[in-house]
């Protein structure tokens, strides 16, 4: 029968078989390169990944400390984009859920910007913000803004009925309290959830950035180390992204949770 | 003292006409049932009471305010979406009196009186929850409720505000028969509590307009009846008040004889279902009159 229910130990042991699997097979992938061409640097093994770490966490040349230094410049760049994108996204996106003429007057731009890709959108935000940590928060915030927005905007007209509100006037609410105590409310986990949704754009956006302008951060250090083929380095950077990733998604989540609990899993 | 009176008013949607002249006047203490066949105007009729859709000709007054928009004034109690999701039943039923007494600023910038002012609401919402019998489920939210605890929890959440009028829009249409039998009972109680607050000489505390389509329902709860319909000489030009009588009067301990109305049922079904019968209904309107005289209740409880 589909989607019988398993025991929860069966959840644990298949997922952990997952994870086992991928390191025998990558394991016995570089043993093999390796017997091949002892220097093979494609697929590393352990002992050349350590050789990476120690670089990454040695002050080089400059007496810069790669990971420090990649790490700062990310992740700022990734948490400022992020807020900004979301706090417009919430503002424009409840006033549209709320108001007819915000509604009408934002939409069609927003459907129009929602398509456009914004990777693509570089040459524009370059021109317009120069090269700075502006031109990445407006590639993220504006990236991520569109479709973020459009989707507050559906759950605060969907997913709260007229009687909602026309009883929380009922009740002597003013027309900021209907819209704070009872549609924001009420759409919050909407807004986590679409939030969550985003980040992985927004890693997108931000890596495709770096790559092509940046002089430091995760983009930029994938970019050189990939031409060197240093891929000890570089899966290094792509594990700790995806770390990043799924730390950012449990965080919202247990926000989430935490915050709307009457919302359930 | 009248807490609703509806004074000619019509509505209409382009060329459907829907309500024509319709005049009302409920008095304080009042709980008045409101019956009519399918798409005869009662929900539009009871949004323009409630405001949020005013009518297009004629006026409507909580006692003396003109009623233009939703205000505190007069509570409602839907069928379906009754609670905040977010909120827990004591929650909800404490909601209103945040909104009513405390504004934002108040609750930004004052913490600590409105944190003292959050308990005391808390605390008056509980012994509401109290009284309609969910002392055990406060701390629930609404979808770990049934649908006749979240009504109770609804009809709560309204009469917290102690609103000049209360609105029950088929509250109790979406629940099986025990639940809306109980539910029935607890508008009983509110029913004596307005007569016990007569005898103190005191203004009677609950004047309630629900809306059913259940015929045994609305005599069993109600100490007035009044049917809105489309079948009447000039029914082309919108439904308007067919029928307007008295009820009988129960306690919530007496037993249910729905034999004891069935002749009542039988002139609403006549005066308000019929479509056939379109003759005068003069004979049907006659509360304000019969309230002058005695009152022989079929039951004979009051």
């Amino acid at each position: 029968m589909i989607r019988h229910p398993i025991q929860k130990r069966t959840q644990i042991i298949l997922g952990v078989t997952s994870v086992l699997l991928l390191v025998i097979l990558y394991s016995g992938l570089s043993w093999r390169q390796h017997r091949k061409n002892p220097k093979d640097t494609t697929i590393p093994n352990l002992s050349q990944f350590v050789e990476g770490w120690k670089k990454m966490a040695t002050p080089d040349a400059a007496d810069e400390i790669w990971i420090v230094e990649d790490a700062w410049a990310t992740y700022s760049r990734l948490l400022l984009g992020l807020a900004f994108g979301v706090v417009l996204a919430v503002i424009i996106g409840m006033a549209m859920g709320c108001f007819r003429e915000a509604e009408a007057f934002f939409q069609p731009p927003l459907g129009f910007a929602a398509k456009i890709p914004p990777t693509a959108m570089l040459a524009v935000y370059f021109v317009l913000v120069g090269t700075e940590m502006k031109m990445y928060i407006a590639m993220i915030a504006l990236g991520i803004f569109p479709t973020l927005a459009q989707a507050i905007h559906q759950a605060a007209k969907k997913d709260v009925s007229e009687h909602a509100i026309f009883k929380a006037y009922t009740l002597g609410a003013s027309h900021a309290e209907a819209i704070w105590n009872v549609v924001y409310k009420q759409v919050l986990p909407r807004i986590i959830e679409n939030v969550r949704l985003q980040i992985g754009p927004a890693m997108v956006f931000l890596i495709a950035a770096e790559w092509a302008v940046a002089d430091v951060g995760f983009g930029y250090r994938l970019r050189i180390q990939s031409r060197l083929l240093s891929m000890n380095v570089v899966y290094t950077y792509l594990a700790i992204l995806a770390t990043t990733g799924f730390l950012m998604d449990w965080s919202l989540s247990f926000l989430r949770r935490k915050m709307c609990p009457w919302f359930g899993e | 003292m009248n807490a609703l009176k509806v004074e000619n008013v019509s509505h209409w949607f382009g060329d459907n006409l829907v309500l024509h002249e319709v005049n009302l006047a409920i008095g304080a203490g009042q709980i008045v049932s409101m019956v009519g066949p399918s798409g005869c105007g009662k929900s539009t009729l009871l949004r323009a009471i409630l405001g949020t859709h005013p009518p297009k000709a004629g006026k409507i007054f909580a006692e003396d305010t003109l009623v233009t928009k939703p205000s505190r004034d007069v509570g409602i109690v839907y069928q379906h979406y009754s609670l905040y999701d977010f909120l827990t039943a004591q929650q909800n039923v404490a909601f209103g009196l945040m909104l009513d007494e405390t504004t934002m600023s108040f609750r930004i910038f004052q913490p600590g009186k409105w944190w003292s002012l959050n308990e005391q609401h808390m605390q008056e919402a509980a012994a509401l929850l109290e009284k309609v019998g969910l002392a055990a489920a406060k701390d629930l939210y609404p979808t770990e409720m049934s649908g006749g605890m979240r009504q109770r929890v609804a009809i709560a959440q309204a009469l917290i505000m102690k609103p000049k009028l209360l609105l029950l829009d088929e509250p109790f249409g979406a629940l099986d028969e025990a639940t809306r039998e109980e539910l029935q009972l607890m508008l009983l109680k509110l029913y004596e509590e307005n007569i016990e607050a007569k005898k103190n000489n005191k203004r009677p505390p609950h004047t309630i307009l629900i809306v059913t389509h259940e015929l045994n329902e609305a005599l069993y709860v109600a100490d007035r009846i009044i049917g809105l319909s489309q079948y009447h000489q000039g029914g082309e030009r919108g439904a308007t008040i067919v029928y307007d009588k008295m009820a009988p009067i129960f306690k919530p301990n007496d037993p249910k004889e729905v034999a004891d109305f069935l002749r009542q049922k039988e002139d609403i079904r006549k005066a308000v279902f019929d479509a056939d019968h379109l003759q005068h209904h003069e004979e049907f309107v006659s509360y304000w009159k019969d309230k002058e005289k005695p009152y022989q209740t079929p039951t004979g409880s009051e």
